[in-house]
């Protein structure tokens, strides 16, 4: 096999007008083909909006309660918000568990991540907002009355505490992934330079591997956003709860529901664009 | 933005926690109606699906200068039978009224962990309930009634549902009765359908719901309150009753059993103050003002000692 090495002539044969030409057309196929699927979108909804026009659905009766179940909009974000917090504290210290060589503490974040996922988040809500007070019960008796009367949650706590211990379990996953798809060099990198373990961790490691699990916490943000409607099985007036109880009043169950998950959708829109702006600016250091 | 995240999540901790701190410590009281007064708030929970007993009120403002805790709603947020009688009563105690919304099983089931103090939730005096629950005086009366579609021309009185699917709120007083359980202290209750073929739902809305979809479509009954049907009637649906009231049921307020401190003097306080609000007339009134019909006298007439409640 021989080798051509060929150095570039003096006169230039790159030819900046083509260059500019094909980036031209690039951008008129890509311009048509999101037009394109923009139009399908647009379409998607003209159809379901005639679909549901058929159903006797009232759409002057969400134009003049859409209010009531908007409130329940901060409730619904309040929650998420506060979740997503404690549950990225809970993944963080599970996904150490798993990776560390301690056995109890491997023992204890194997144990969390399986039970909790292992198990319906629904029921995770009872257990805490019923369950709990009966084991308060049993320890006010023994004399912890202190104990026993803190473990009777109200129905936000019970929500924040179901939600942060059910996402902490699937985000104790996606966070070890993504300790785990740091290259081992960048560790030994560390330690060589004379980095601690838990320096290693938190200087090298995580910066890295945040930036690689983003698209997956705002997955999980999203999904949180719609199963926080769990929660309003125990009374809290959060979108769901005001759409449900609201729509029971003028039997408009059609129409508070829909808007319900309308305002779903929309926060979810709103969250996911957030999450990519979020993403493009943790991926400027790695921008050629 | 690092920032506000970061002050946004201290703030939300600090709230969760003051929120418990200020739980965990209440006044020594002897028994909960002694609680009650020293707290100054009654909480009541209520489930706001029943309309004209509970319902939401569209753009209400709460109260500003209330004792409710935040988590609690003030009289203003909800309105219907039930509210006013409650609030009645917390008058007559000398304290504010507050509300509290849990699921309808959750506040039949009783233990409440001392969440909330009572239910003024038009709640059937049953003997299961009893066991977990005590009652107070009724404070009205509730006909149950069959409704069928308002296209159908097979069924002319209740008998003729025999065999039929029978929409109703599972764990309720309906469903007792398709079954062939129901037994209600100081009322005689004759089995006037043969062999119901029983479909749950959440609530009785619900039911009613897949009954106005068509005739026999999901179902071919509903069983719920003579008020409750009326009131869907009334919204439009394509309803009719079928025959008179099967049986009237009496509707308490209940306190949970396991309330610590001691809940039975509370019990016997509520009792007494709805016997004086039947005696002025006050839940006559209220009565007619959302159902337009006397529910409330045979309930002043109800002989609560007879339920032998207190050991």
């Amino acid at each position: 096999m021989s080798v051509e090495t060929q150095f570039p002539s003096d006169e230039p044969d790159i030819d900046p007008s083509m260059g500019e030409a094909l980036q031209a057309h690039k951008n008129k196929v890509r311009l048509i083909h999101t037009a394109k699927i923009a139009s399908v979108w647009i379409a998607l909804v003209l159809i379901l909006s005639i679909g549901l026009l058929q159903l006797r659905f009232d759409p002057g009766y969400v134009g003049e309660h859409y209010g009531f179940v908007m409130q329940g909009v901060l409730t619904t974000l309040g929650l998420s918000v506060a979740s997503i917090a404690i549950a990225t504290i809970l993944a963080l210290l599970g996904a150490l568990g798993r990776l560390s060589h301690n056995s109890i503490a491997q023992g204890l974040a194997g144990f969390y991540v399986s039970l909790v996922r292992g198990t319906p988040l629904l029921i995770q809500i009872y257990i805490i907002y019923l369950g709990l007070p009966q084991i308060g019960t049993q320890l006010q008796s023994l004399g912890f009355a202190h104990l026993g009367k803190t473990l009777t949650l109200t129905a936000i706590q019970s929500g924040i505490l179901a939600l942060s211990l059910n996402y902490g379990a699937y985000m104790t996953e996606i966070f070890r992934a993504g300790i785990q798809s740091i290259s081992h060099g960048q560790r030994e990198a560390a330690i060589s330079l004379g980095l601690t373990e838990w320096q290693t961790m938190r200087r090298v490691i995580l910066p890295q591997a945040i930036r690689i699990i983003i698209p997956d916490i705002g997955n999980q943000f999203i999904a949180m956003q719609k199963d926080s409607a769990l929660v309003s099985v125990m009374g809290v007036w959060e979108i769901t709860y005001r759409a449900n109880r609201f729509g029971r009043k003028d039997s408009k169950f059609m129409e508070m529901f829909i808007l319900a998950a309308a305002l779903y959708w929309i926060l979810t829109i709103v969250s996911s664009w957030i999450e990519e702006r979020l993403e493009k600016r943790l991926a400027h250091a790695y921008e050629r | 933005m690092k920032k506000t995240i970061a002050i946004l999540t201290v703030l939300v901790m600090i709230s969760l926690f003051s929120t418990a701190c200020a739980q965990a410590t209440p006044k020594p009281a002897a028994d909960k109606l002694e609680e009650i007064l020293a707290r100054g708030t009654l909480v009541i929970s209520t489930d706001p699906a029943y309309p004209p007993q509970s319902e939401l009120v569209e753009n209400a403002a709460r109260a500003s200068d209330t004792k409710c805790a935040s988590d609690q709603h003030t009289p203003s947020e909800l309105s219907g039978f039930d509210i006013d009688v409650g609030i009645a009563i917390a008058e007559k105690l000398g304290v504010e009224a507050c509300f509290v919304t849990p699921e309808w099983t959750m506040i039949t089931g009783g233990s409440w962990a001392n969440r909330w103090d009572i239910s003024v939730g038009s709640m059937t005096i049953t003997p299961e309930r009893m066991e977990k629950l005590y009652f107070t005086q009724p404070y009205y009366t509730t006909p149950a009634a069959f409704f069928v579609s308002a296209d159908n021309t097979t069924f002319t009185q209740p008998g003729d549902l025999a065999g039929k699917k029978i929409g109703a709120c599972t764990g309720c007083t309906y469903d007792a009765y398709l079954a062939g359980t129901l037994s209600i202290p100081g009322e005689k209750i004759v089995q006037v359908v043969d062999n119901p073929q029983f479909m749950g739902y959440e609530t009785d809305i619900n039911a009613i719901q897949d009954l106005a979809l068509g005739d026999g479509l999901r179902l071919d009954a509903v069983m719920t309150a003579l008020p409750t049907g009326q009131g869907a009637i009334d919204d439009g649906l394509p309803l009719k009753q079928l025959g008179e009231a099967i049986y009237f049921e009496y509707l308490a307020v209940a306190i949970d059993k396991t309330h610590t401190p001691d809940p039975v003097p509370l019990v016997k306080k509520v009792t007494e103050v709805l016997k004086e609000l039947h005696a002025e007339g006050v839940l006559l009134e209220l009565s007619q003002k959302y159902y337009g019909l006397d529910l409330t006298t045979a309930a002043g007439a109800y002989d609560i000692d007879s339920l032998d409640q207190y050991p």
